[in-house]
C-alpha cells in the first residue's frame, strides 16, 4: 500500500503540535479542576459556612454557561475590563476555561463523596484530636478519593474532548492544527478534509475509548 | 501597579440589540428542539433495542454510541459541515445545527434509556408477558414506563448539553444565540455587555431546564415499593 505523500507532512504537524498542545491544555486543565474542585466541593459540605451561596454560585455559573462561551470571556472579556488581565497565551486562556468547567464538575462529586462517608468518620477523627483541616487531609478524603477516581477519569474524557473548542480562539491544538493542514491543501488545489478530520476523529476514540472503559471499570469496582 | 478596571455599562446595549439577540436565542431553541425530538426518538428506539438486546440493530447501535460519545462534537460538526461537500454532501448551517446536536444527542440518550429500561426488574416483564401482553405491549405498558421514568433526569441533562452545544454552531456561522451576540459586539464594541447578556440569556434557559428536572424527579418518582 503507498501512503500517498500529502499525509507525511500532515501528520508531522498534527501530532508535533496539535497533539502535544491537546495534551498540554487537557493536563493543565484536569489538574486545575481537581485541586479546586475537591476544596470547594470540601468546603460545600460544611454547615453554616458563610459564603457557600458564592461557591453554590460558581459551580452553578460554570457547569450552565456553554465552554464556548467561557473561553470566549477569558480570551475577550477579560482583557477589554482590563490590560492587567490579558491572557495572550490561546492555550492557557482555553485552559482557565476548562478549569472553570471541570472545578464545578469536581466540586458538585465531591461534595457527594464527602456527604457519603458516614458521620462516625468524623467524629471518631474529631475524638482523636484532630482539626477540621487534619481531619480531611487525613480521614474522609482519602476514602473520598475512591469515589471520586470514576467522575474524575470521565472528566478526562470529557476535558480532552473539549479542548477542540480552544479552536474558536485560535489555539493549535488537534483541530486547529488539522483544520490549518485542511486549509493549506486546500490552497494547493487537494481536497482532504474527509481523510483529516476522519483521521481526528480516529485519534480521539484511541485515546478515549480506553478512558471510557476505566471509568466504568473503577465505577464498578470502587464504589 | 494599579489594576484599572474599565468597567463601561451602557444600557442602551440592551434595548438597541433586544431584536437581534431575541432573533439569536429563537434559533438556537429551535435548533435544540429539533435536537431534542431526535434524540428522544433515537435514545427511544435504540435504547430499547439495547435494553432488549435484539440482535444486529444492539450491536449497531452500540458502535454509535461509542464512535459518538469518544469523539468531541466539534469535530463532528466539521465534518459534517466541512467535510462531507468533498464528497459531494452538501448541507446548510441550519441542517448542520440540529443535526449535529441530535446525532449527538441521541447517543447519549440511547445510554440513558438502556440504562432506565435494564433497571426494570426482568420478573415485570415476564409478569407482562405470562399475562399474554406481546412482546410489543409488555414494552409500551410495563417497561417503557417505568424504565422511562427512571431514565428522565439523566435524558434531560442532556437535552441541557444540547442546548449549550448549539452555541459550538458558532463555528459554522449560523446565527444562534451566540454567534449573533459576538457579531453585534464586533460592531459595538461593548464586550462587557455583549458577555452579560450572553451570560443571563443561557443561564436563564439552563437554569430554568435544571428546575424542570427536579420538578419532574419529583412529580414523576416511581412510589417507594416498585423499585
Amino acid at each position: 500500500m503507498n501512503i500517498p505523500d500529502w499525509v507525511q507532512p500532515v501528520a508531522e504537524y498534527v501530532f508535533r503540535t496539535g497533539l502535544v498542545n491537546t495534551l498540554k491544555i487537557s493536563a493543565l486543565a484536569l489538574v486545575g479542576s481537581t485541586v479546586i474542585g475537591i476544596v470547594l466541593g470540601t468546603l460545600l459540605t460544611i454547615r453554616f459556612l458563610p459564603g457557600q451561596a458564592l461557591i453554590r454560585l460558581y459551580i452553578e455559573v460554570w457547569r450552565g454557561l456553554p465552554i464556548l462561551v467561557t473561553i470566549f470571556m477569558i480570551f475577550f472579556l477579560l482583557p477589554s475590563l482590563s490590560q492587567q488581565l490579558r491572557v495572550d497565551d490561546p492555550l492557557i486562556a482555553a485552559a482557565i476555561g476548562l478549569t472553570l468547567w471541570g472545578s464545578a464538575q469536581v466540586a458538585e462529586a465531591t461534595r457527594g463523596a464527602v456527604a457519603s462517608i458516614p458521620r462516625e468518620q468524623h467524629e471518631a477523627s474529631a475524638a482523636l484530636g484532630f482539626g477540621w483541616i487534619g481531619r480531611h487531609v487525613h480521614v474522609i478524603l482519602p476514602q473520598a478519593v475512591r469515589r471520586l477516581l470514576p467522575p474524575i477519569v470521565g472528566l478526562l474524557v470529557n476535558i480532552i474532548q473539549n479542548t477542540t473548542i480552544a479552536q474558536v480562539i485560535g489555539a493549535p491544538e488537534l483541530l486547529e492544527s488539522s483544520e490549518r493542514q485542511v486549509e493549506r491543501l486546500t490552497f494547493e488545489g487537494q481536497e482532504h478534509a474527509v481523510e483529516i478530520y476522519g483521521a481526528v476523529m480516529v485519534l480521539f476514540f484511541l485515546i478515549s475509548f480506553p478512558l471510557t472503559r476505566l471509568a466504568a471499570y473503577l465505577e464498578r469496582r470502587l464504589v | 501597579m494599579t489594576t484599572v478596571l474599565a468597567l463601561q455599562w451602557d444600557w442602551s446595549f440592551f434595548t438597541e440589540n433586544a431584536d437581534e439577540l431575541l432573533a439569536g436565542m429563537r434559533r438556537t431553541l429551535e435548533a435544540s428542539a429539533i435536537g431534542i425530538a431526535g434524540a428522544l426518538v433515537i435514545g427511544l428506539v435504540l435504547g430499547a433495542a439495547r435494553a432488549h438486546r435484539i440482535p444486529v440493530v444492539s450491536q449497531l447501535a452500540g458502535i454509535y454510541v461509542e464512535a459518538i460519545r469518544n469523539t468531541p462534537i466539534l469535530v463532528q460538526i466539521f465534518m459534517l459541515y466541512f467535510a462531507l461537500p468533498q464528497i459531494g454532501i452538501r448541507l446548510d448551517a441550519f441542517i448542520v445545527a440540529w443535526l449535529a446536536v441530535m446525532i449527538w444527542g441521541g447517543a447519549f440518550n440511547t445510554e440513558n434509556f438502556r440504562a432506565g429500561f435494564e433497571a426494570v426488574p426482568v420478573r415485570y416483564r415476564e409478569a407482562g408477558l405470562a399475562l399474554g401482553f406481546s412482546r410489543m405491549a409488555t414494552f409500551l405498558n410495563v417497561t417503557l414506563p417505568i424504565g422511562g421514568r427512571i431514565s428522565l433526569p439523566s435524558s434531560i441533562n442532556t437535552y441541557i448539553s444540547i442546548v449549550k452545544n448549539t452555541s459550538l454552531m458558532y463555528v459554522i456561522a449560523y446565527p444562534e444565540f451566540t454567534t449573533t451576540a459576538l457579531q453585534i459586539n464586533a460592531l459595538t464594541l461593548q464586550t462587557t455587555e455583549t458577555f452579560a447578556a450572553l451570560a443571563v440569556g443561557y443561564l436563564i434557559v439552563v437554569w430554568t431546564m435544571s428546575v424542570l428536572i427536579r420538578l419532574v424527579e419529583a412529580r414523576l418518582a416511581l412510589p417507594k415499593d416498585t423499585r
